[in-house]
């Protein structure tokens, strides 16, 4: 019996003291959970709204949630020519772009790491330029040159506009990784008779390669995103994925083609997502904006 | 190796590494020049001489025609309206939220930060579609609403209102992320020691972290003011067709009026509003830098 009070009366001060944490915690931390709650409406809010638009078969309006749920939307949007000719389209630019900026960008960053030569400073802050620029004017002005050189639809001038856009990320990244090695290491390797080359490809290039694959998995999903340049210098001929978005959005009255085509482009920003954890310890994600 | 055995030849070796070096950030450098200053500098030229019989004159009438026109004005002065809300709010949202994730280490915190970052990973385009299912007229918030049996929803798709919604929706990350990262480089220990010897929360605020701040502050605005004074993506889809901002605008002279002469004054006229605020990022970015090294 006297247990039992024991027991019901430590049970009763741990619930309180749980209560009372609670409390705390609440005012502690009733920011952070209205916060939370807003965060939840505003930003799931629309995303979740897409995704039951792409398993809709039909959603009449008053209804909170599809009427009828079905995948019939998904192959009829692929089969559609317009995507279904954009998605190769789209994925050769990204992959174009990525390629040629890291071939020009990485032996520029080891540069600006490495040399001693007049003018560094002021030159590798010169590419912040790209961010400085209101892009959309600048494309506009591009578009004008583009118009006289016959580059208006074609894919070289999408690569071309799609290009200066990576270049602040493909500098900057590598350029502080190449300069946060540690030369004692390669100065060891030097000393016990590897080679500059060896060197360079067992040591140097693993000490970097989190940051230029970094470097090199941002510039591809910026790319394939692109819209705005490759809508300017691209259209009529060249129409990417994201770009056919537009039209989809002014003028399809089938609202799941939209919907289906949202979710699958979303797809390598998942991917992204997975190691975004990493990518913001790194500093990889804030690196584009000269902070 | 040879280059140590023979320490002879060194200052030639230092002019032949900077050939190299100049060798290797060329093609970068040029591909910026050809494509940044090139055309920002010829579309300036363009806005400011006219070509008759080979001879250029100076003349200012194209940007007269661009104030006397009403519609290019009142587009320019809806530009500005949308952009300093736009950036207002943000920073209003973001820097609660900021001085929240700096200073709590909950799991709710946690929690918050994914939620503020996920626009990161969601594309404009997507963003535009997404909101137009959201929030247009029988969307998703309006029969959510309705639900609750609140009726009489008023859509912002198509009103200046849906620009200024998606927008700040777009910002939210980045804003967050830059202020964030900004009050880390405020000490724990400074601030305890600034308690110890009685100082209060506003004082801290006040003198510790707010003098911090300053600099992520302005890179935070600047870029915002940037990136919504040249937005194009959101307001095109979200906004109305009149008023509209300089970046839909712009795309409508070039495209479908197809008067290039006109979309590049429009452009050159982004051009200097912006160039007074890339000018501010640019100071900040770098006298951060300086400081760092």
């Amino acid at each position: 019996m006297a247990e039992t009070a024991i027991q019901d009366s430590t049970l009763f001060s741990a619930r309180a003291n749980v209560r009372r944490s609670f409390a705390a915690t609440l005012r502690r931390e009733g920011f952070g959970i209205v916060a939370l709650i807003l965060l939840i409406l505003v930003i799931l809010g629309p995303v979740s709204t897409v995704v039951l638009w792409s398993f809709a078969e039909r959603w009449a309006y008053p209804s909170l949630v599809p009427t009828t749920w079905g995948l019939k939307y998904w192959p009829e949007t692929f089969d559609r020519p317009d995507i279904a000719g954009a998605l190769p389209l789209s994925i050769g630019l990204a992959l174009t772009v990525t390629v040629l900026s890291a071939v020009i960008c990485l032996p520029a960053a080891y540069a600006f790491a490495r040399f001693h030569f007049r003018g560094r400073r002021p030159l590798l802050l010169s590419f912040l330029a790209t961010n400085a620029f209101p892009r959309f004017a600048l494309y506009v002005s591009i578009a004008v040159i583009f118009f006289r050189l016959d580059l208006i639809a074609t894919v070289p001038g999408v690569v071309l506009i799609q290009l200066v856009n990576t270049l602040l990320l493909m500098i900057w990244i590598p350029t502080a990784a190449f300069q946060g090695i540690d030369r004692s290491l390669e100065e060891a390797a030097l000393d016990v008779g590897a080679s500059r080359i060896r060197v360079f490809f067992q040591i140097t290039l693993p000490l970097v390669f989190p940051a230029v694959s970094a470097a090199v998995l941002l510039v591809f999903i910026n790319t394939f995103y692109e819209a705005q340049g490759a809508l300017i210098i691209g259209l009529p001929r060249v129409r990417t994925l994201p770009v056919l978005m537009y039209a989809l959005i002014n003028s399809e009255l089938i609202t799941q083609y939209g919907a289906i085509l949202s979710l699958t482009l979303w797809l390598p920003s998942l991917f992204v997502l997975i190691f975004a954890q990493r990518l913001l310890r790194g500093g990889y994600l804030t690196a584009g904006f000269g902070v | 190796m040879a280059s140590q055995a023979v320490p002879a030849p060194k200052p030639s070796r230092k002019i032949n590494t900077q050939f190299v070096a100049y060798l290797l950030i060329a093609p970068p450098l040029v591909l910026m020049g050809l494509l940044i200053f090139l055309p920002a500098i010829q579309s300036i030229g363009h806005t400011l001489f006219t070509q008759t019989d080979n001879l250029s004159t100076f003349t200012i009438a194209r940007y007269i025609d661009f104030f006397k026109d009403p519609v290019s004005l009142s587009n320019l002065l809806f530009t500005f309206r949308i952009t300093l809300l736009v950036v207002g709010f943000l920073f209003l949202v973001c820097f609660p939220l900021s001085v929240y994730l700096r200073f709590s280490h909950s799991r709710i915190a946690g929690w918050v930060q994914v939620l503020a970052l996920f626009p990161l990973f969601v594309p404009g385009i997507i963003l535009a579609y997404a909101l137009i299912q959201f929030l247009g007229t029988h969307g998703t918030l309006d029969t959510v609403l309705r639900t609750f049996g609140l009726t009489g929803y008023k859509t912002p798709y198509l009103k200046p209102e849906g620009i200024v919604i998606g927008l700040v929706w777009e910002g939210i990350p980045f804003t967050t992320l830059i202020l964030t990262a900004g009050l880390r480089q405020v000490d724990d220990s400074l601030i305890e020691s600034a308690r110890d010897v009685g100082a209060n929360n506003w004082q801290v605020f006040r003198h510790i972290i707010l003098p911090l701040l300053q600099r992520p502050a302005l890179i935070v605005l600047s870029l915002n003011f940037l990136g919504v004074f040249g937005a194009y993506t959101i307001p095109y889809l979200l906004g109305p067709a009149a008023p509209q901002m300089m970046g839909p605008y712009m795309q409508r002279t070039f495209i479908e009026v197809q008067d290039i002469a006109k979309a590049e004054t429009q452009a050159v006229m982004t051009f200097l509003v912006c160039s007074l605020v890339g000018v501010l990022y640019i100071r900040a970015v770098t006298s951060q830098r300086t400081e760092r090294d």
